[in-house]
């Protein structure tokens, strides 16, 4: 096992450079001016537009700025993000922590009801609570993530006024988070620590509509997953033989079907946990929530070199770790799968 | 459903709190904010901050765009050596945010960094070009000195300002209005690493993008309001307990970055935030206008001038066809004969796109100068759309051979700008409808790509605006008329009249002969018809009715906060 690890967490460098080399070949398709054009802010920066191009080097050879580019990457430095106003390894450490608290916040239900719904409904197949959960997974799943969080949004906080808008906090403890302590990055565990249970609250507030949208949007493929999955367990020869040996239908359901139905959920999320934390996009975007999704929006929008290669660079990290965890968790969920 | 009320009643007294304060102003907007450095301010969005934070020597006097007034100067400056040296006397007693003192060394560092910098990205160039003689920092131009600099910008034995100019620049004055020429706290910009203000490492710091500069992270200056703090998420600024004015009535101002339209909307009309940046003029009509708590001030000035380009010499083949007079193309040269351009602009239907593109809020303007400048003349004439005219001029041009022969242009739009198409959308319809030979292709294109084309000339007709930079006629009119002009390569005409006057013009400080040249260009230019002029939109804005301090009367369209056209520190709420 320890093998496996170390073997995966080698190639986490050879994957970047790969990914690197890739990215920075293909900004090359771009023209000059058009990688200029992430530098520009105004039309009269505009019009300096070849004097940012001879600042910057973007006419010299690709290995020329790939060499520019990996060296400084290297000494830690992977530039300046024009979307954030800021370093792009300042503007990660400052982000990523809002997204992980957002995924914490939202795999878990979108696992554990997944899982739950996918069950019941194969359970009853063809009955009227599998009829019910049917439509509405086929409705979930069509909905876009764009059109149900403005909904929420417009109905939660426009017209009833239960949820907060858009953002981490609100306005009167914006000037308040000056003064907390940081110790985890995470803003409302750190409130916590810093006995403000008041920010706490206010942050977990901020976070409901854009992890309800999360959680009604990524929910449904679990269901589906989940109740196909158990379904074929159902009628698979081991769980005739257990029922066979006279054991409760309780036990045969949860220890042998749906034990060997989460496989697919596990591999399922994996995917789910690296889009979480890769960022999810729109609901960043539509609730201003301050994650690194909102600046690759923001980045991917303006041309920002050196914010897309940190972001894949980022991504790719994030996948080769969570995908070595879904590894290992095969092994503890199916015996039968060992790495030594 | 006990549990339920519980939530609920916790959710209400959470979403409560949400209102904003009356002593907080606070600002929804999609926009970023890239910099907080003055040194490298050239865009709205950082200006709007910078401009409340530091404070320049002079300043617009309250919506006039032609009379300046002094800010930390103590009055205008006064100007000897036949308009080449001006001597400010500095205010007393102010106080930077760190709590160091303003001296005229401040100043000096301030204007100096500016030109050693001078990066591309910057606002820079305008300044060098009044105080060095050309646009360009120490890199690209070697003729410029340490030495150069540093007797450019200076402080005499009675603690005066000094800037000594290569030649007169009557624009000198309104240049220093501009928010990137504010005056910063050099002794803590050192303290934190930047620039040390000597030629010892002057060298270092030639061309320097200062984006993301220390002085960024960390501004101090001599503004009514100093930053707290920026995150993800929020800017924010409170007001400086040290400032040396009138104390401002909004004690915090916080600046939210919220992308979603909706988003905003909805903050906006439940009174959460007090300005959000709207979506347009349709778009604001029909969401936000009329609503309750809403406060919306129309036909504000605008100072954008957008003209469509008719290049005199295309240098892309691929735009010229047949590349003659064959009803299958132009030749390169095709609106060098005047009589082309008068039919075009008559053939543009000025009021159907004030209807169509501007909802029926425009202006058609006489000259390419917005009408709140110096220098605008309204009685110049303009074109109007008129079907015989324009047929008429079609008859003549080239010596009937257009008429007879018929002719295919392509011209390209600015792919994604729905006003840019319509714009020409109307034009093809009008000209093809005199002559069934007359086809015009119009066809989107990357902005970028735009750029770097029609620079070099490559673009047959398109459509280019220009914002100021300064309340200088100069700004626009050289940009766009004189044959080194910045837009010349873009319409590659040379009118030795139009020269002269706009050297002269750049050569005086008698503000009725400058208006008089400038009438002259207007006149001209009409006359020759170099540019179909695009009718200016009209300004709008709108509050929260409970914000005061925002009206028409006091709206300067040159301060970087549009929204209301003020500083903060004028700004209250009831």
């Amino acid at each position: 096992m320890l093998n496996f690890i170390v073997r995966r967490l080698i190639q986490v460098p050879l994957v970047m450079l790969a990914l690197s080399l890739l990215i920075v070949g293909l900004t090359q398709l771009l023209t000059p001016e058009q990688r200029a054009a992430g530098y520009i802010r105004s039309d009269q920066q505009a019009a300096r537009l070849e004097a940012i191009i001879e600042e910057r080097g973007l006419r010299d050879p690709f290995i020329v700025q790939y060499g520019k580019w990996l060296g400084s990457t290297l000494q830690g430095d992977l530039g300046f993000s024009r979307a954030s106003g800021q370093d792009v390894v300042q503007t990660i450490r400052e982000r990523l922590p809002n997204t992980v608290e957002l995924t914490l916040l939202t795999a878990l239900p979108i696992l554990l009801l997944g899982i739950w719904l996918g069950t019941l409904s194969a359970l009853n197949k063809d009955r009227l609570i599998d009829q019910i959960l049917r439509v509405l997974t086929i409705i979930g799943y069509s909905l876009p993530t764009f059109v149900l969080g403005i909904v929420l949004l417009a109905v939660f906080y426009g017209y009833l006024g239960w949820l907060p808008g858009a953002g981490q906090v609100s306005i009167l403890n914006q000037f308040a988070l000056g003064d907390l302590k940081r110790y985890t990055g995470l803003l409302s565990l750190d409130a916590v620590l810093n006995g403000r249970w008041d920010i706490a609250w206010d942050v977990l507030q901020h976070m409901i509509l854009p992890a309800a949208t999360l959680t009604v949007v990524s929910v449904t493929t679990f269901v589906k997953v989940m109740r196909n999955s158990m379904l074929e367990a159902l009628t698979s020869d081991y769980v005739r033989t257990a029922r066979a040996k006279g054991l409760a239908e309780r036990v045969v359901n949860n220890k042998h079907a749906r034990r060997n139905a989460l496989l697919s959920i596990v591999t399922l999320g994996g995917f789910l946990i690296i889009n979480l934390l890769g960022g999810s996009l729109i609901t960043e975007f539509i609730f201003g929530y301050p994650g690194v999704g909102l600046w690759m929006v923001d980045a991917g929008l303006r041309l920002d070199i050196p914010a897309v290669l940190g972001f894949a660079l980022l991504s790719a990290l994030i996948v080769v770790l969570v995908s070595t965890a879904v590894d290992i968790l095969y092994g503890v969920v199916d015996p039968r799968v060992r790495f030594d | 459903m006990k549990k339920l009320a519980m939530l609920s009643t916790l959710l209400l007294a959470g979403a409560a709190l949400a209102v904003a304060p009356k002593d907080t102003l606070v600002v929804q907007e999609a926009s970023d904010i890239p910099t907080l450095d003055p040194g490298v301010t050239y865009d709205t969005a950082s200006g709007a901050i910078v401009e409340n934070i530091y404070e320049t020597l002079v300043t617009y006097k309250g919506a006039s765009l032609r009379d300046l007034e002094p800010l930390l100067a103590t009055k205008l400056p006064t100007v000897t050596n036949g308009g080449k040296t001006y001597t400010f006397d500095l205010r007393k007693n102010v106080k930077f945010h760190t709590g160091n003192t303003m001296t005229c060394r401040d100043a000096e560092y301030s204007f100096e960094r500016n030109l050693v910098t001078n990066s591309a990205e910057s606002g820079n160039w305008f300044i060098s070009e009044s105080l060095l003689g050309t646009q360009a920092n120490a890199n690209d131009d070697k003729s410029i000195t340490w030495a150069k600099i540093d007797k450019a910008v200076e402080c005499n034995n009675a603690g005066q300002l000094v800037f000594t100019l290569p030649q007169v620049d009557p624009a000198f004055l309104a240049k220093l209005a501009y928010t990137g020429q504010s005056i910063v706290d050099s002794k803590h910009a050192i303290s934190i690493g930047e620039w040390k203000g000597t030629e010892a490492d002057w060298k270092n710091w030639v061309g320097k993008d200062l984006t993301d500069s220390n002085l960024n992270k960390q501004p101090s200056g001599t503004g009514a309001y100093r930053l707290v703090r920026r995150d993800a998420n929020a800017t924010l600024l409170q007001a400086f307990d040290g400032y040396w004015g009138k104390k401002p009535a909004i004690k915090n101002v916080v600046i939210q970055k919220v992308p979603e339209i909706a988003a905003r909307q909805q903050a906006f009309l439940r009174g959460d935030a007090d300005i959000i940046e709207g979506g347009g003029r349709s778009v604001d009509t029909e969401q936000i206008k009329g609503k309750p708590g809403v406060r919306w001030i129309d036909n504000l000035p605008n100072t954008s001038a957008t003209a469509i380009f008719m290049n005199q010499k295309i240098q892309d083949p691929k735009l010229l066809g047949s590349g003659k007079l064959d009803g299958k193309g132009i030749p390169a040269n095709f609106f060098s004969d005047v009589n082309v351009r008068r039919a075009f602009s008559y053939a543009f239907n000025y009021a159907q796109y004030i209807q169509d593109v501007q909802q029926g809020q425009g202006k058609q303007r006489t000259m390419l100068l917005p009408d709140s400048f110096p220098g605008y003349d309204p009685k110049v004439k303009t074109y109007k759309f008129d079907r015989k005219q324009a047929e008429a001029y079609f008859k003549r041009a080239w010596g009937g051979n257009v008429w007879k022969n018929g002719f295919t242009l392509t011209a390209n739009y600015r792919a994604g700008s729905v006003g840019a198409q319509t714009m020409m959308e109307i034009l093809k319809r009008n000209v093809e409808a005199l002559n069934p030979k007359f086809k015009i292709n119009i066809q989107p294109k990357q902005w970028s790509e735009m750029l770097a084309d029609s620079k070099s000339g490559k673009e047959a007709m398109i459509s280019i605006g220009w914002a100021p930079d300064y309340a200088d006629p100069d700004n626009f009119m050289y940009t766009f008329y004189a044959s080194d002009g910045f837009y010349s390569p873009r319409s590659n005409f040379k009118d030795a009249s139009l020269d002269k006057w706009l050297k002269q013009a750049r050569q005086t400080v008698n503000v009725a002969q400058r208006n008089r040249l400038y009438s002259l260009v207007g006149n001209r230019a009409y006359e020759q018809a170099y540019y179909m002029l695009v009718p200016a939109p009209v300004n709008y804005t709108f509050v929260r009715d409970n914000l005061q301090g925002v009206s028409a009367a006091n709206y300067n369209p040159l301060i970087s906060f549009s929204y209301t056209g003020t500083f903060w520190k004028e700004l209250s709420k009831k």
